[in-house]
């Protein structure tokens, strides 16, 4: 009795490592081709095939990339192209959506395993550089493919750790069809943010009960962003992270304005605001036709356009004395700075944004290309979703500052900044204190950054 | 008659509490068939069906269809079940039944390393799978089902195996049964029901668990229907009526294991008499 | 059994589990201890700073106590709620009726979307300010609020999402209803006890191990909670929903401050722990096991 029970344990136990090692077996074929940081180049490389010539040296380039279905596979279809071209450099794309696409790339950074190439947006680049994750590509040449001031604009404390692949600029859309039937003045090119308050009264006064000429933006902090820096202040972050200026006045200014409009119900009430959720047809601000107008940048307008198509159009942000808004690449491909194959990397790079036969390939997918030659190309071919794209840049190009990211350890300031301003929505904080707080975590955060 | 009177209200109560669970369900499998442009309307039926967000949504890929994803996923999880439920009955008999040296210890470490959020592990696990090359690959998402199946499945068994009248192991003592055959004679059948519901359990987690898969698994030929679910959604395009349609069907496996697996727990031991 | 044999048995009884402690998890917990004495960004090398993390936070950080009050808030409300409800509804499903399978499956069906993404989209078309609940308000005349999006209820709203999905919670208690000796009943029935004796003479005591599996492991699962809030609220608004594994999560992957994180989940480690360890001294005096019987600890 004892023997039997103990017999049919061990049974069980080695059906269970059977079924182990078949599982590390089947796993481990496929970890090989694709950890392309392994030291498996270096193993071929003292293996017979030492006497292959420099040039044609079989290499793998890692490459990843976050976007929609129809980038996956304009992309895919590129990387076939480049291989075709150049023989010996083959791929191991790695793409996935937005969100994942940045989950996972802190656990490939701490690894040290980031991809030769990796695509990188203007909201991380920042911390990725700082932390020297990325290669400096200054020394890529792109003459007469990218304006050398647009590149001078991008280089973080004088490098460049990307390559602009699109240009992208900052607008507002507006519901064209609903605001002329209320006969609402619309929305003119260059307006004022005193044209843009004005305009929300005008709405209100002229739109039923429950629908609106403006939203919220009080706990959005890029729109203040773009008032202080219209009004000639200094951006909110300002020398690679190193300076904060929260300037009082307009801080006030604009956010008794905001107050003034919740009370005159010219803009929603607070937990109407925040129960918006951009892109969600059930509970976009604009889809779900509460309110008129809202932000959106030459490479977001498409998503609005499919919810409320021919019902869009578009104006620039409302500017101020220095100008308003910004046009400018917010979508990069970057190089990891642990690459072992940096400069099969930077080359592909260069291809990606000149080669006429990869414009093709990649068409719109990333936005209107940098390259004004494959530009060109692809006009004639544009959907009436691109065109729109277009819009918000030419709209946005004459009186564009710059760009101003979240610099390098400031995300927990604009994380801090939305819940406090958020309180001053519920009436819960007041403009007073909520500046104290915001212009105390600046300085200190600023004051920390080396 | 006084059987007669509880059923039927009984009946009647659990239709309207079915009912109210269920009502987003049937909000979800309506706004599924809807266009992007309906689906801000209060209707809970679209005009017209639009069956293609199931017909495109399953097809959204050129290379992979959801019958890959879901093949993926339900290998990985054939595994899963399987390493979780049988470690860790073995594991909970182990700390409920025999007292050997340490268990305390043991035990209470065991309980700890359910209390670290995982948020702080993942990475340090991460270059750990990583440094063996086990990245991209269902290694790190399997191997730890094998291993005891996880401290909330041990400690579940191990109340219920506390729960079973001690005379039992006695008498198979007696009987010149070992601990080993107490086990798979007595035990391991009188815990059936728990074993079921770890079974449910690991399923139903792991097929969400997309944290882990994102980092894990890497080639689009290896993602798993949680993955695939995700590419509907970028930073600004988003494919609802895609999204909502596939991930409806998503959870069908789990409901259909539950509407099948329910039976085993439901007999209990009641039927099979307790005097050994 | 020998003493020797009998450590020999547990051992390899326990043994997946050990070799999966000791080869998987126990360096990468030791590695997160360490860490959390660093400043480390995960995009860099972690760089020393003893007690720094744990100095800041206790001094100061009020993102910390912000955080650390919405969840024992959520923890008080959602573990008792969720466990009566889930004793109800499994005493309920446990009856022998017709069609009870199907019932089941329904009233399971919600705990089975739990992380879904369409958990959020569901949830924001119940509380939404246009959503169900405001129409079924309007009837009665009464005008509702965003109730997410209002800092006065949207933790409230994670606290009904919590128990809609009690489904797991319940189904350990169906386990454990079903494992109950009917005789227990049967012969508790011919000594003429009614259905409420029953309950607490039998049902209670006989459950009694499970209650307590599913009261400590609420009280750790609602410590760490985190899906819903992330989804649903992100957190928000003014940090009212804002989950103290949500605040780790965004201190680690969105601020890459993960040694700060680390030195956070330690401290809840150490607040869950005495918490458990509180509720197994506790439940010397209400579980009831088989076991004790034969008393051989």
């Amino acid at each position: 009795m004892k023997r039997k029970g103990l017999k049919g344990l061990m049974l069980l136990m080695i059906a269970l490592m059977l079924t182990l090692s078949a599982c590390g077996g089947g796993g481990k074929s496929g970890g090989d081709n694709s950890s392309s940081n392994s030291p498996a180049g270096s193993g071929s490389s003292a293996s017979p095939s030492g006497n292959a010539e420099k040039t044609g040296e079989a290499k793998k380039l890692g490459i990843m990339w976050w976007g929609p279905d129809a980038r996956h596979e304009a992309t895919l279809k590129a990387l076939e192209i480049y291989t075709k071209q150049h023989p010996s450099i083959t791929f191991t794309p790695d793409y996935m959506a937005w969100d994942g696409y940045w989950q996972k790339l802190p656990a490939l950074a701490a690894s040290k395993t980031v991809p030769d190439v990796l695509q990188m947006d203007a909201a991380y680049i920042q911390d990725y550089a700082a932390k020297g994750v990325l290669e400096d590509l200054s020394d890529l040449d792109l003459s007469g493919i990218v304006d050398p001031s647009v590149l001078e604009n991008l280089k973080i404390g004088g490098k460049l750790y990307g390559i602009p692949l699109s240009q992208n600029a900052q607008g507002i859309a507006f519901n064209k069809p609903a605001l002329e039937a209320a006969g609402i003045k619309l929305p003119q090119k260059n307006w004022t943010w005193d044209d843009y308050f004005a305009f929300a009264r005008e709405a209100r006064a002229k739109l039923p009960k429950g629908k609106y000429g403006i939203g919220d933006s009080t706990n959005l902090w890029d729109w203040y962003n773009w008032y202080q820096t219209a009004n000639g202040a200094k951006p909110l972050m300002s020398d690679n992270g190193k300076t904060f200026t929260l300037d009082k006045d307009l801080f006030m200014k604009y956010h008794t304005t905001f107050e003034q409009l919740r009370k005159e119900q010219a803009v929603p009430p607070a937990d109407k605001s925040l129960s918006f959720v951009p892109n969600d047809p059930n509970a976009d601000p604009m889809a779900t036709g509460i309110v008129m107008t809202g932000g959106a940048t030459t490479g977001s307008v498409a998503a609005l356009y499919s919810m409320m198509p021919d019902q869009i159009d578009v104006v620039g942000v409302p500017t101020g004395v220095a100008g308003g808004g910004w046009a400018q690449s917010t979508i990069f491909l970057s190089v990891s700075a642990n690459s072992e194959n940096k400069e099969e990397a930077k080359a592909f790079l260069k291809w990606f944004i000149t080669d006429p036969e990869a414009g093709q390939a990649l068409k719109m997918t990333r936005g209107i290309p940098i390259n004004p030659a494959i530009y060109k190309t692809l006009e004639p071919t544009m959907e009436p979703k691109d065109l729109l794209g277009k819009k918000v840049y030419d709209m946005a190009l004459e009186k564009a500052l710059p760009f101003y990211p979240i610099a390098q350890g400031f995300t927990e300031w604009v994380d801090t900044y939305k819940s406090t301003m958020e309180g001053v929505m519920f009436g819960k904080t007041s403009i007073e204190d909520a500046y104290e707080k915001l212009n105390e975590l600046g300085q200190q955060i600023a004051a920390k950054n080396p | 008659m006084t059987l007669i009177r509880p059923r039927w209200s009984s009946h009647l109560f659990l239709t309207v509490f079915s009912l109210i669970m269920i009502y987003p369900v049937i909000w979800w499998v309506g706004a599924s068939l809807k266009p992007l442009d309906e689906m801000r309307l209060p209707a809970i039926w679209p005009s017209a069906p639009m069956w293609s967000n199931y017909s495109e949504g399953w097809n959204f890929s050129a290379q992979y269809s959801f019958t890959h994803f879901f093949a993926n996923t339900l290998l990985m999880e054939i595994g899963n079940v399987f390493g979780g439920v049988v470690t860790a009955a073995l594991v909970a008999y182990g700390f409920a039944r025999v007292n050997f040296k340490l268990r305390g210890m043991w035990f209470a470490i065991l309980l700890l390393t359910m209390m670290l959020p995982t948020q702080v592990t993942i990475i340090p696990q991460y270059i750990l799978y990583n440094s063996i090359g086990l990245v991209d690959s269902y290694v790190p998402l399997v191997l730890p089902h094998f291993f005891g199946g996880g401290a909330f499945f041990v400690f579940l068994i191990v109340q219920f195996i506390r729960g079973i009248p001690r005379d039992l192991d006695e008498a198979a003592t007696i009987d010149g049964s070992s601990v080993y055959g107490i086990f798979l004679r007595i035990v391991f059948p009188l815990i059936k029901p728990a074993l079921v519901t770890v079974a449910i359990f690991t399923f139903v987690w792991s097929w969400d668990d997309f944290f882990a898969q994102i980092l894990y698994l890497s080639s689009v030929e290896k993602f798993t229907v949680a993955l695939a679910l995700r590419m509907f959604i970028d930073q600004f395009e988003i494919q609802w009526g895609q999204l909502l349609a596939m991930s409806l069907l998503s959870v069908l496996p789990s409901v259909v294991l539950f509407f099948l697996a329910q039976k085993h727990f439901v007999e209990g031991i009641a039927t099979t008499g307790l005097k050994g | 059994m020998a003493y020797k044999e009998r450590n020999l048995a547990g051992y390899l009884f326990i043994s997946p589990w050990l070799l999966g402690f000791l080869l998987l998890t126990l360096w990468p917990i030791a590695q997160s201890f360490y860490l959390s004495f660093t400043d480390y960004s995960m995009l860099a090398d972690p760089v020393w700073t003893g007690m720094d993390n744990y100095r800041k936070i206790f001094s100061g950080d009020d993102v910390f106590q912000k955080s650390l009050t919405v969840t024992f808030t959520f923890v008080l409300v959602s573990v008792p709620l969720k466990l009566f409800f889930s004793l109800m509804v499994a005493m309920l499903l446990a009856k022998n009726l017709r069609g009870m399978n199907f019932y089941r499956t329904m009233i399971y069906f919600p705990s089975l979307i739990g992380g879904s993404i369409a958990v959020s989209v569901l949830w924001r078309n119940m509380f939404g300010a246009d959503g169900y609940i405001n129409g079924i308000l309007a009837w009665f005349g009464i005008e509702g609020t965003g109730w997410i999006s209002n800092p006065d209820t949207s933790l409230g709203t994670l606290i009904l999402l919590g128990t809609w999905q009690f489904g797991s919670t319940m189904v350990i208690f169906l386990a454990g209803l079903k494992q109950i000796p009917q005789e227990l009943y049967e012969a508790s029935a011919v000594d003429g006890a009614g259905r409420i004796r029953k309950f607490f003479h039998i049902t209670l005591p006989m459950l009694s191990p499970v209650m307590f599996f599913n009261l400590v492991l609420g009280i750790i699962n609602s410590f760490q909670m985190f899906t819903a809030a992330f989804i649903i609220t992100k957190g928000g608004p003014v940090q009212s929903t804002y989950m103290y594994a949500m605040f780790l999560y965004e201190k680690a992957f969105k601020h890459f401050q993960m040694g700060y994180a680390s030195a956070l989940a330690w401290i809840l480690l150490v607040i869950v722990a005495a918490l458990t360890a509180l509720n197994f001294l506790a439940s010397r005096y209400w579980v009831f096991y088989e076991t004790e019987g034969g008393r051989d600890r």
